[in-house]
């Protein structure tokens, strides 16, 4: 044997050392990852919740990297009940002194996390902070620092810059939420109130909170951990291998067999959120509501839903979800699929055979596929399309410029005060319509002074009463008029592993009440 | 030895890459349309945000200043070290870029190893073995890694191995059991490229004359394919694997998707789609800085795996 084929068989046999090291270590690996598995099945493990957003982001730094939304560790003064209206929580009880004048009374039993006392300072200390966030909460909230003021240590007094009657419901919202005043910007710095308390946090990974044995009000008795998983197959997978035990809104192509699947739960519950097809009423052949009719007696919105929307929506008549207290459902003009009475239309309209082009929002759920049946059902009476998908942050630019006939997007709302889905879709103020409004007095879908004045009635007004009828006359114009063709009221859906109960669904995806969780065997 | 001409002649180069790199981003970003105020606050809150709001967004900002205006300003600060701050979080982009990387680097240099553990022997055994079955068989799976999408694969592996087998994680990042089918998601389409690669070089080498010259003195062939010849192969696939960093940190963007690592083509992809520029900026400029820098290390490399290669006019 030659030096160097000695050499050689040295290197071989460490070669074969390292192979065997190498898979050694595979094995043990696997070994480990299977005892983890085996592990993480005892009920002493936190219940897992897999999160569509990132409940640790960067943007949540006020709050400790934890989002305020689904984690329960802050609370707001207001809260939204199940149909939307403003429910009392950290607050007990508020009144409008004057116009713009607003008075808050505080529960008294509150405790933070640090186990001090809830005062009004700190209230007005947390109102404080979320202004440091940016200016643009002076728009969202009326208000300003120095007008949120401490009358006594359970009153606070809020004075708006200009009448907002929608203010208690327009602060029901998760960011807007009492923190102690020594809360910090670092990770587990804040202190809320909520029924959970931050144990740690994975940044970019998942939170993981404990109950808090002091909460004021239903306390939840298990340990919650919060992960984002933001692709949605791989949600779905990471139920279906017990990774996790809760996902949100798992694929729409999934559902059928998850409900199937006697291992898995599947809830669903409306939203206060719409899908709809909006029309230029400014841009010809779209100005002319004939055409707009025939439109909407084109498109079955029941066979949507069972088809591409895979039966989790309900089929929508109008533009605001019944899941708010004032939409107007029931009392809209049915445009029930009549293709012939659609075709008459379209002949007696100002349609010569054009094709409309329809923007489609990139951030809607199969919103490709959706335009796709609804323009399908355009063609059946005759009326030509041109698809062009958008992405979701060019999708308002784009249509705001008046470039469409046709839009397709969803309107919402987050608090409970829904009023400026009336405002920024249908005003001529409105953030939709204010571009083409200012620049050639025209718009995009704003009907004109009948709704301006209907929508500014029902924001104005502080008697309950007057606003739900202002604003349902307002969908009555808004539909008799075929402002847009609406395709169905948004559901969200949480998944289970069989063993998970207790899980309290809200209209707002982001109030799901966690206080009856359990989780049995798996 | 590298001549001090050729190393200022590549970081003056790489400088005019970069500048280009940032105006192109900079100009792309801002050509398309998308207001990053609302969108932000649309993110932020979660509802539709008032025109004052907006407003007061964009003045805050300085959204309403000419685009040139602030590209110079962005320009000076990153020659101050100050990439800039996230419009969504107002953490300085450069903190953020620094919490992200490690799970990218893990990834991408998992993902390479995985490739080369394939490639190297595959593409040998396929070279010489040339025309055999084997040859056809390595060739044909070359042929399905590269056309198999990563987000796919990354799909298969975890319905077999996570779901099936139970031995991975499904998602998330920390461990090395997080880290084994993404890179062996990502690892796939390289490892195919490289396969050929290899093969196609070893075929050259094992055909010159030194091949026949040194088998003649007797030497075993395992020492003539994988001493000699190999050696001599590798170098076309280092600058290959060189540049396929570029591949990886893009098919990064989707693994990092599919199997929930909270790295830098997350980041990214969150920040395109939120207008966050200063991160999509930055995040840009970090990448470009990184690719510049490993082509220059392959070119060094050059000088180490054959010294015949002159680098700058100096003879090895």
């Amino acid at each position: 044997m030659t030096g160097s084929d000695e050499r050689w068989v040295d290197e071989a046999h460490s070669r074969r050392a390292v192979l065997a090291g190498t898979i050694g270590a595979g094995l043990t690996i696997g070994a480990g990852c299977l005892t983890s598995s085996t592990d993480s099945s005892e009920n002493a493990t936190p219940i897992s919740i897999a999160l569509e957003a990132d409940p640790t982001a960067d943007s949540w730094d006020t709050y400790g990297y934890v989002t305020p939304y689904f984690t329960s560790v802050v609370e707001p003064l207001v809260w939204a009940s199940e149909s939307m209206e403003p429910n009392p929580w950290l607050a007990t009880d508020w009144e409008a002194i004057d116009e713009t004048t607003w008075e808050f009374t505080l529960r008294e039993d509150v405790r933070f996390h640090n186990g001090e006392t809830m005062t009004a300072e700190d209230v007005v200390w947390s109102f404080e902070r979320l202004f440091e966030r940016g200016d643009f909460v002076y728009g969202w909230l009326h208000l300003t620092p120095e007008n949120v003021v401490a009358v006594d240590d359970h009153t606070v007094e809020f004075e708006t810059t200009d009448p907002f009657a929608a203010f208690p419901g327009t602060i029901a919202h998760n960011m807007v939420c009492v923190q102690h005043p020594e809360s910090t910007d670092d990770e587990l710095g804040t202190i809320g109130t909520g029924p959970l308390q931050v144990d740690s946090v994975d940044r970019g990974t998942a939170v993981e909170t404990t109950p808090f044995d002091d909460y004021w009000g239903d306390p939840i008795e298990e340990s919650l951990t919060f992960e984002v998983v933001d692709d949605p197959m791989t949600r779905a997978l990471s139920l279906e291998s017990s990774d996790v035990d809760v996902i949100f809104n798992p694929p729409r192509g999934e559902i059928e067999s998850m409900r199937d699947d006697s291992d898995l739960t599947v809830l669903s519950q409306q939203s206060p959120r719409t899908l709809f097809v909006p029309c230029n009423l400014y841009r010809a052949p779209t100005d002319d509501r004939t055409l707009r009719r025939a439109l909407n007696y084109a498109v079955s919105q029941s066979e949507l839903v069972d088809t591409v929307l895979e039966g989790v929506d309900g089929p929508a008549r109008g533009p605001i979800s019944p899941a708010v207290g004032w939409g107007a459902h029931d009392e809209l003009p049915s445009y029930d699929r009549d293709r012939d009475r659609a075709r008459q239309l379209v002949d007696d309209s100002a349609y010569d055979g054009e094709e409309l082009l329809f923007a489609v929002d990139s951030d809607i759920v199969n919103g490709e596929l959706i335009a796709e049946s609804v323009a399908g059902a355009f063609s059946t009476i005759g009326v030509e399309t041109e698809l062009r998908v958008i992405d979701g942050a060019s999708y308002g630019d784009f249509v705001q410029e008046g470039n469409a006939h046709l839009g397709l997007r969803t309107s919402g709302s987050n608090s409970a005060a829904a009023d400026y889905i009336m405002f920024e879709n249908f005003h001529s103020e409105g953030i939709r319509n204010v571009q083409l409004y200012d620049a050639e007095g025209t718009g995009l879908y704003n009907p004109g002074e009948t709704v301006d004045e209907l929508i500014e009635t029902a924001y104005q007004s502080r008697d309950e009463t007057v606003t739900d009828e202002a604003y349902r006359a307002a969908q009555v114009h808004i539909m008799d008029e075929a402002v847009c063709i609406p395709i169905s009221y948004l559901s969200y859906t949480v998944a289970t592993r069989a063993g998970v109960d207790g899980i309290d669904l809200h209209p707002i995806d982001k109030m799901v009440d966690w206080s009856d969780i359990t989780r049995g065997g798996r | 030895m590298i001549s001090t001409n050729f190393l200022a002649y590549r970081l003056a180069t790489a400088l005019i890459v970069l500048f280009g790199v940032s105006v192109l981003t900079f100009g792309l970003i801002y050509l398309t349309p998308g207001d990053p105020a609302e969108t932000v606050l649309i993110q932020q809150t979660d509802q539709q945000p008032s025109q004052e709001a907006v407003d007061a967004f964009r003045a805050e900002h300085g959204l309403n200043d000419p685009i040139p205006l602030q590209y110079v300003d962005w320009v000076a600060g990153v020659f101050q070290g100050d990439i800039g701050q996230s419009y969504y979080s107002d953490r300085p982009v450069s903190e953020m870029i620094v919490q992200h990387a490690p799970a990218t680097v893990e990834l991408a240099v998992a993902a390479m190893v995985v490739a080369l553990l394939i490639a190297i022997p595959t593409g040998v055994l396929s070279a010489i073995h040339r025309g055999e079955r084997l040859d056809v068989a390595c060739q044909l799976g070359a042929l399905v890694g590269v056309s198999m999408p990563n987000f796919w694969l990354g799909y298969l592996l975890i319905i077999v191995f996570s779901l099936h087998l139970g031995l991975f994680p499904v998602s998330g990042s920390g461990g090395l059991e997080n880290l084994v089918l993404p890179a062996v998601a990502l690892g796939t389409g390289m490892a195919a490229i490289v396969t050929r690669l290899v093969r196609t070089a070893m075929l050259e080498e094992l055909d010159r004359a030194y091949v026949d010259a040194v088998r003649s003195k007797g030497l075993g062939e395992r020492i003539v394919i994988y001493k000699h010849a190999l050696r001599n192969a590798l170098i076309p696939v280092v600058t290959v694997v060189g540049l396929q960093f570029g591949f990886v940190l893009n098919g990064a963007v989707v693994i990092e998707i599919v199997f929930q690592r909270p790295g830098l083509g997350t980041l990214l992809v969150d920040a395109i789609f939120a207008r966050d520029y200063p991160v999509v900026q930055g995040v840009v400029l970090v990448t470009a800085v990184a690719f510049v820098l490993t082509n220059l290390l392959v070119d060094l490399s050059y000088r180490y795996l054959d010294p015949r290669i002159r680098l700058g006019g100096v003879s090895a």
